[in-house]
């Protein structure tokens, strides 16, 4: 089976959590993931970039894990932000119209800029 | 359906996680085979991947079931079909999919239809009689980046080809016109030359006759004009003059007569019968001057300017002729190199689209053997590869059949061992199982009769796969059921032997050792099958022996095993405090050292001796570690070339 590494930076400057993935996001490695973010979700740390450089598939396991607490995330004034996605993963998250509700950046620090600039408006 | 489909692929998965690799493995294939643009392909399996685990997860709720893959593909599309037999699905839910109530709802379910919907151009849910089909339909768009360019490329070979053979026939048609058109002028202009020649020096004659017979002017007069009349399309001028160049007649103005002839300029009049360019009233015009004789002496001389002009309408004329001429011959050109064009580069271009078909994925049609020499040798070479492309194909195939049907018999085998062995009362046992390879021949039982008796068997069946796991599936029940009959290992195994013989597929037996333990008498009965012997260590006593009683293995035919029944002794035991009782299978006595040497019974016996005499308190799990430590010993190397399985038992309390 495919196997799932999961790294969490929590910086205690800005409240953002970056959470890197390497592998693939399938039903049978997703669970890792959710509880990664739920255990951010349950300390407040509302503020999450995901860093998908080394992930080359996803699968609706995975999407289900940012459309399902997306909601409650922004109901905090937060985010889940996606970066650094690759081509094959992009294209479906486009095909999909993932990118109405979910936000990519081409960088984690793309992502970061952008979390900074939200909360100064 | 518009089209006819193209290809057909049929599989079959068992529903388990692990699984949907090898359907997104085909199906990937299939895309790749119908000449899918990449990234389509990734988001098609993304969507099979939620089509099987949606199957896996809701249809059989992870409980047992297979799934069915068909692939259909069509020159413009492909079809995916995932069969289940389990719950159905309630279609109209998934019409009402959309993102934003998937976003509010928080939760996940639906997600995956969502993004089939999404990723496939249609999906059709059928369920009907237990059968639910989930069928997804996808437009293929051809990869652009190999097809195309290689197609242009192709047509380009053509038309470079034809650009440049056109080139050559152009020049040398050119060429040939070029000089035709010349040869015709040189020679349309020496006509005339020659023509005004021969009629000045006819004139001069006539004009020397002239002149001695004293004729009058009005003749000289009258001799020229008659003669440019007569010749008027070319002749422009005729001057005839004397020794002292004084004009004798001009067929411009008889008043010139006796002046003094002026010699136009650029004309030189030493060059006699020699046609001059001469430009005259703004007509270019040619001018030739010959001599007037009278005898031997020269008395005049006759001038004639004439115009080229009507050459050019014959000139005309014999051009037009040539141009068709190399008109008709350019078209035979043309036509030649179509044909050649055909002829160097559709054996190319059929070769080629032959190579694309096979990179993408046909592997069985061959090329015709045509052609010229070269092409026969491409073509040949290319079946060559083709031919063993498709033979490596079907190796695969069939080794994952092979390890399809060791997966399979592997999981048998996992529910034949028992998971934890029965406390035997006074008995200290140990069982010992290590497969050769996933699947082995081996089976080991313990298991408790009743109160008192308890069953330990040892059993090696012939043949390995699906078929020896069933047997050895078979085995282990019927002499779970059978030991319950009676408390005699003997009349068990017979029992056993009655219900298996006509159920064990031919040419596989199987040798089986089966001991049933009474723990209130501490009594061991027990029958071989044509098995390996039991080793008994007699502590009292310190002596270790073999205990082989007769019989004969099951499945042999029956002409053999008429006297299983006959030929099966048992033997009893009672045992002691210290004792100890070894079953085992021949993967012990059989392993082979480096030397290619087997460790054999006697190795065995000798081992356990050493064993049981320097250390008195051993226990059956220290025993069976130094016995599997001592076979790893024998041949380090290799691992087991057979499955190595024992039960080994210390008999603990003899006091009851």
């Amino acid at each position: 089976m495919e196997n799932i590494t999961i790294s969490l930076f929590e910086s205690g400057k800005d409240d953002i959590s970056e959470v890197r993935v390497d592998g693939v996001i399938d039903t049978t490695t997703s669970g890792e993931l959710e509880s990664v973010i739920d255990s951010l979700l349950k300390r407040q740390r509302y503020g999450i970039i995901i860093d998908l450089a080394g992930v080359d598939y996803i699968s609706s396991a995975g999407w289900g894990i940012f459309i399902s607490r997306i909601k409650e995330v922004r109901s905090n004034n937060g985010d889940i932000k996606l970066a650094n996605m690759v081509p094959n993963v992009f294209e479906i998250y486009e095909l999909l119209e993932f990118d109405k509700v979910l936000r990519a950046y081409n960088s984690v620090d793309d992502a970061r800029r952008d979390f900074h600039a939200s909360a100064e408006t | 359906m518009f089209n006819r489909p193209i290809k057909e692929i049929n599989a079959e998965f068992l529903a388990e996680d692990k699984y949907l690799d090898s359907i997104q493995r085909t199906v990937e294939e299939s895309c790749v085979a119908a000449g899918m643009k990449r990234s389509d392909i990734a988001s098609v399996l993304v969507a099979i991947e939620e089509g099987a685990s949606n199957i896996i997860r809701h249809a059989y709720l992870y409980e047992k079931g297979t799934i069915r893959l068909r692939i259909v593909i069509y020159k413009k599309m492909i079809v995916f079909s995932l069969i289940d037999f389990g719950r159905s699905f309630q279609p109209d839910e998934v019409d009402s999919l959309d993102l934003d109530r998937l976003v509010e709802s928080g939760r996940k379910g639906g997600l995956g239809l969502y993004m089939i919907r999404k990723i496939m151009d249609s999906v059709e849910m059928i369920s009907a009689a237990g059968r639910n089909e989930l069928r997804m339909t996808k437009r293929i768009h051809p990869r652009s980046t190999d097809s195309v360019p290689l197609l242009a490329r192709m047509s380009s070979l053509r038309v470079k080809f034809s650009f440049w053979t056109f080139l050559i026939v152009l020049v040398i048609v050119g060429g040939s016109y070029y000089y035709i058109d010349r040869q015709t002028s040189k020679r349309l202009y020496q006509h005339l030359d020659d023509t005004v020649l021969s009629l000045a020096n006819t004139i001069a004659e006539q004009a020397g006759g002239y002149i001695i017979n004293r004729r009058s002017d009005a003749e000289f007069d009258e001799l020229i004009v008659s003669y440019l009349h007569s010749n008027a399309e070319f002749m422009r001028l005729v001057v005839l003059t004397d020794s002292n160049d004084n004009i004798i007649a001009h067929s411009e103005d008889i008043r010139y007569i006796r002046n003094k002839y002026q010699i136009p300029v650029h004309i030189d009049t030493t060059l006699i019968g020699k046609p001059q360019r001469f430009t005259y009233k703004n007509e270019h015009l040619r001018y030739v001057i010959v001599p007037i004789k009278a005898g031997d002496a020269t008395v005049g001389k006759v001038h004639v300017a004439y115009s080229t002009a009507s050459i050019k309408g014959q000139f005309t004329q014999a051009r037009k002729k040539t141009a068709a001429l190399t008109a008709v011959l350019i078209l035979f050109g043309i036509l030649g190199i179509y044909l050649l064009s055909n002829y160097f580069v559709s054996p190319i271009e059929k070769i080629t689209r032959r190579v694309r078909r096979f990179a993408s994925g046909d592997v069985s049609s061959e090329l015709p053997l045509e052609g010229a020499e070269e092409f026969f040798e491409i073509s040949r070479a290319f079946n060559e590869l083709t031919a063993r492309v498709s033979q490596d194909r079907e190796n695969i195939v069939a080794r994952e059949k092979m390890a399809k049907e060791i997966e399979v018999a592997s999981q048998i085998q996992k529910t034949l061992m028992p998971h934890r062995l029965p406390d035997i009362p006074g008995l200290d046992v140990e069982a010992f199982y290590q497969a050769a390879s996933v699947v082995s021949g081996d089976l080991y039982d313990i298991f408790q009769i009743d109160e008192t008796h308890y069953c330990l068997t040892v059993a090696d069946v012939s043949g390995k796969g699906v078929p020896a796991s069933l047997v050895m599936s078979m085995l282990r029940t019927v002499v779970q059921i059978q030991s319950q009959q009676t408390k005699s290992s003997r009349d068990t195994l017979i029992r056993v032997y009655d219900y298996l013989q006509s159920n064990i597929p031919a040419g596989m037996f199987i040798t089986i050792m089966l001991a049933i333990y009474d723990t209130s008498e501490h009594h061991l009965n027990f029958v071989s099958a044509g098995h390996n012997p039991m080793i008994y260590f007699h502590a009292n006593k310190g002596e270790i022996v073999k205990l082989n009683p007769a019989g004969m293995p099951m499945g042999l035919p029956d002409s053999f095993s008429g006297s299983f029944e006959s030929r099966l002794e048992e033997m009893d035991l009672t045992l002691h405090r210290g004792d100890f009782f070894l079953m085992f299978t021949d993967g012990i006595t059989e392993a082979r050292n480096r030397d290619g040497e087997q460790y054999g019974i006697d190795r065995l016996i000798a081992f356990m001796e050493k064993r049981l005499h320097y250390s008195a308190n051993l226990t059956a799990t220290g025993l069976s570690e130094q016995l599997i430590a001592e076979l790893g010993d024998f041949s380090p190397l290799s691992g087991p070339a057979d499955d190595i399985t024992f039960i080994l038992a210390r008999v603990v309390d003899d006091t009851t």
